[in-house]
């Protein structure tokens, strides 16, 4: 019996890098650094036009909840310039050339203790000050998170379900450094003070969860779950339900039924992090999609723009339609090709359309009840959708619009091809504005 | 970047002007309204070709007139009404389909139209069309047309086919007794037909209603290709095996009543493919449960105490009223809770 939740679909995978080997992308000739790389305050640039930034250094500093943000090239700084981020916000940006000598700022060294001999503290301040954020994708600053576990969470849970397609940055990642994942979740451990953790990985990879299996028999720390490949397996709440057998209340965060969830390439920076004293200026990207001459992951720079990958992984062989940042079923489109590689994102996808489906004009409900079966908060959907259409969002939030995770099953299998997901997000944007006016 | 890329890249696609940008999910179950529509009439061809082997090449001539017509209007409102064409749809053929199935062999041709007619547009394009009827309008179309009763009740003898395709019959050509039912309704069990009989379809009856084997084997279809779930029609049907197993009319084998009234009638027709009728029928599971339940009941009350012998489409009917209903009081409890 392998572990799983109720609710959910199965979509093509796609994982067509899954058996190609992560390559370090070829330097790209500048990057574009964004002030804003995850939830919480955007941070301020502490460099100027002109100064020369080397591989590591700190360029911006950020007060309140928020981390720090660092050069991933050496080079000079061409530009601080306000654009707009994907999710339409203007922020600043800092763009960098790169000067192809990869010189490492000094600042950057190991720890030089011992875990054992590290405090709480001491490793939380590490992890903030190397800009650490969640890389799986609601990009939540990993010292936060780890210091709001601390005293309530006893369990460990490393998301390896990367349940999207395509992607496959994690997978590689468990392949070729599962090490590097093991050591940064034992940081992470020591951190909050817990002796148990899951490794959490879909029945797609079983080659990873063999490996991982190895590594750990000793450890009586870690135990790999295997679960049943279905989306949204990767939610934080489908997780924990089918780890743990508790449902996450609504409105509570995974610390509060003891749980703490990091990303395997989270795990993996706070190790790079603490052993070698680099912040997060790489990560791993998934370049895919059937307009892609060559699907690969690659190591890639923080900052690194669209075009670059894509000349890179050999170009395109169709026109693509669509240019997504994150899987296809929760990823954002883009609409600039120089758009910078952030630190959550694990996939640049290049769809055709023949792989999109296009909004078609009036879509009616025939009432299948698909998105019902299929939701994984256990809503009705379609009754939701139909209520923030005809604008009466008091009906949304009895229906429990609020407890939507937009993972987006029910339009997927929509027959009539209705926004429902997209209907759920006003209604919920609407219900949040009324609550804020009051 | 290096030679090698450079060489890769030349002649190579560029971005196009424009990009679409949405919102996620950008990719989409292949599955359309179209496609599923299209799947319940594959699943209804075979019962209709046995109606047509059975009953003759008028039945077939019935079938083609209410698709025909159903189209047409359907067409023709849409038009009228300024509204996008819904025909390629495919849902008003499917209702022109199951009107005509709904209607014996020897039944007058304008009948079909006529009601083809309240179907597309009284029931279906006034309310709002597609997903927006209240009642199925095949039901409803066949319910109107028991305002002729002695048109609607024109029953020919299974293998008596009908080839000629202008002949027009009155009341007095009806076979009395011709379908199961009626014996049943008396306590009897049919005399000339056998329970296997009317599994196969050896029986008088509507077009489409009388091959209970071929209905199966549509709605083993339809489960198969993930179209309906078993829900509605195992609740129906079992609620009518379990009351007329329980509560026989006269003094024949329990056994035999309960078979010959599950495999009689319009029960298999109604229970798997006008009750699973997406837009009227409740979206939960557990919905679906008390709806088909409900059906069974009302059916069987029909059968036993109505003036009509067949209660199914009146039960579901009744049943689609109640579907907004139901809904609501099964609404699944939420993941994580939450107060609504």
């Amino acid at each position: 019996m392998r572990f799983t939740f109720r609710g959910g679909i199965h979509v093509d995978e796609h994982k067509n890098t899954a058996g190609v080997r992560t390559e370090i992308l070829p330097a790209p000739p500048e990057v574009c650094i964004s002030m804003s790389q995850h939830i919480g305050a955007p941070a301020k640039p502490i460099v100027s036009v002109g100064e020369r930034v080397l591989v590591g250094q700190k360029i911006g500093e950020v007060e309140g909840l928020g981390c720090p943000v660092h050069s991933s090239v050496s080079g000079t700084v061409k530009s601080i310039a306000l654009t707009f981020t994907p999710s339409g916000r203007k922020i600043e940006n800092i763009v960098i050339e790169n000067d192809g000598e990869n010189e490492i700022h000094p600042d950057v060294k190991p720890l030089g203790k011992k875990l054992s001999e590290c405090t709480s503290e001491e490793i939380i301040e590490k992890i903030r000050e190397a800009g650490i954020s969640g890389m799986g994708g609601a990009a939540f600053p990993t010292y936060a998170k780890v210091s709001s576990a601390i005293g309530k969470a006893d369990t460990v849970i490393i998301n390896c379900a990367e349940c999207e397609p395509y992607i496959t940055a994690n997978h590689r990642l468990l392949l070729e450094d599962p090490m590097s994942v093991i050591n940064g979740a034992k940081i992470l451990m020591k951190a909050i003070g817990v002796r148990r953790t899951y490794i959490a990985i879909e029945d797609n990879k079983l080659d990873a969860a063999n490996k991982l299996e190895e590594l750990v028999v000793d450890s009586d720390l870690f135990e790999v779950k295997v679960m049943k490949t279905k989306y949204p397996q990767g939610d934080e709440r489908q997780l924990i339900y089918a780890l743990m057998g508790k449902e996450l209340p609504t409105g509570k965060l995974p610390a509060d039924v003891g749980a703490v969830i990091f990303n395997a390439e989270t795990c993996a920076a706070v190790y790079n992090a603490l052993s070698t004293g680099m912040p997060l200026v790489r990560r791993i990207v998934t370049v895919d999609g059937d307009c892609i001459k060559r699907p690969m992951n690659y190591l890639v720079p923080i900052g690194t723009r669209i075009s670059w990958l894509v000349e890179c992984a050999g170009g395109f062989n169709k026109s693509p339609d669509r240019m997504i940042f994150g899987g296809p079923m929760m990823g954002q489109a883009q609409w600039d090709p120089e758009a910078p590689v952030v630190k959550s994102t694990s996939a640049l996808l290049m769809l055709s359309d023949e792989q999109v489906c296009n909004s078609i004009d009036d879509p009616v409900c025939i009432r299948c009840g698909r998105c019902v079966k299929n939701c994984p908060m256990h809503l009705m959907p379609c009754y939701i959708a139909e209520a923030s259409r005809t604008h009466e969002f008091d009906a949304c939030e009895k229906y429990g619009a609020m407890s939507c995770v937009e993972c987006g099953c029910c339009s997927y299998n929509c027959p009539a091809k209705v926004e429902i997901v997209q209907s759920i997000r006003v209604a919920k944007a609407e219900i949040r504005a009324a609550k804020n006016n009051k | 970047m290096t030679d090698n890329q450079k060489n890769i890249n030349e002649g190579a696609v560029s971005y196009p002007e424009l990009l679409s940008v949405s919102p996620s999910p950008h990719i989409k179950n292949p599955d359309t309204t179209q496609s599923i529509m299209l799947r319940v009439i594959i699943a209804l061809l075979p019962a209709c070709m046995w109606g047509v082997y059975s009953f003759g090449l008028r039945a077939a001539e019935i079938l083609v007139i209410c698709v025909a017509s159903s189209v047409l209007f359907e067409w023709l409102f849409q038009k009228i009404m300024k509204r996008k064409n819904t025909v390629a749809d495919f849902s008003a053929a499917l209702t022109g389909l199951l009107i005509g199935m709904n209607l014996p062999a020897a039944a007058p041709l304008w009948l079909g139209v006529a009601g083809s007619l309240f179907a597309i547009v009284v029931v279906k394009g006034l309310f709002g069309g597609i997903g927006k009827n209240i009642v199925n309008p095949a039901l409803a179309a066949r319910v109107f047309m028991f305002a002729w009763p002695a048109e609607m009740g024109l029953f020919t003898k299974a293998g008596e086919r009908i080839n000629d395709l202008s002949v027009t019959f009155t009341g007095a050509d009806a076979i009395a007794g011709a379908t199961p039912l009626a014996s049943l309704d008396a306590g009897v069990l049919p005399e000339d037909v056998t329970l296997f009989d009317m599994i196969l379809g050896n029986t008088g009856g509507c077009i489409g209603e009388v091959s209970s084997v071929l209905l199966i084997l549509g709605g083993i279809y339809l489960l198969f290709t993930k179209v309906i779930t078993w829900h509605i029609p195992v609740a129906f049907i079992g609620t009518v095996a379990v009351l007329t197993f329980a509560f026989p009319i006269g003094t024949v084998s329990v056994t035999d009543f309960m078979l010959s009234s599950i495999f009689s009638g319009g029960l298999m027709l109604g229970a798997i493919f006008m009750a699973t009728d997406y837009v009227t029928s409740p979206v939960t599971a557990k919905g679906q449960l008390i709806y088909g339940i409900g059906c069974g009941l009302i059916t069987v009350f029909i059968r036993y105490f109505g003036g009509y012998l067949e209660g199914v489409s009146f039960a579901i009917l009744i049943m689609n009223l109640l579907s907004g209903y139901i809904d609501k009081v099964t609404m699944p409890k939420r993941f994580g809770g939450g107060k609504s």
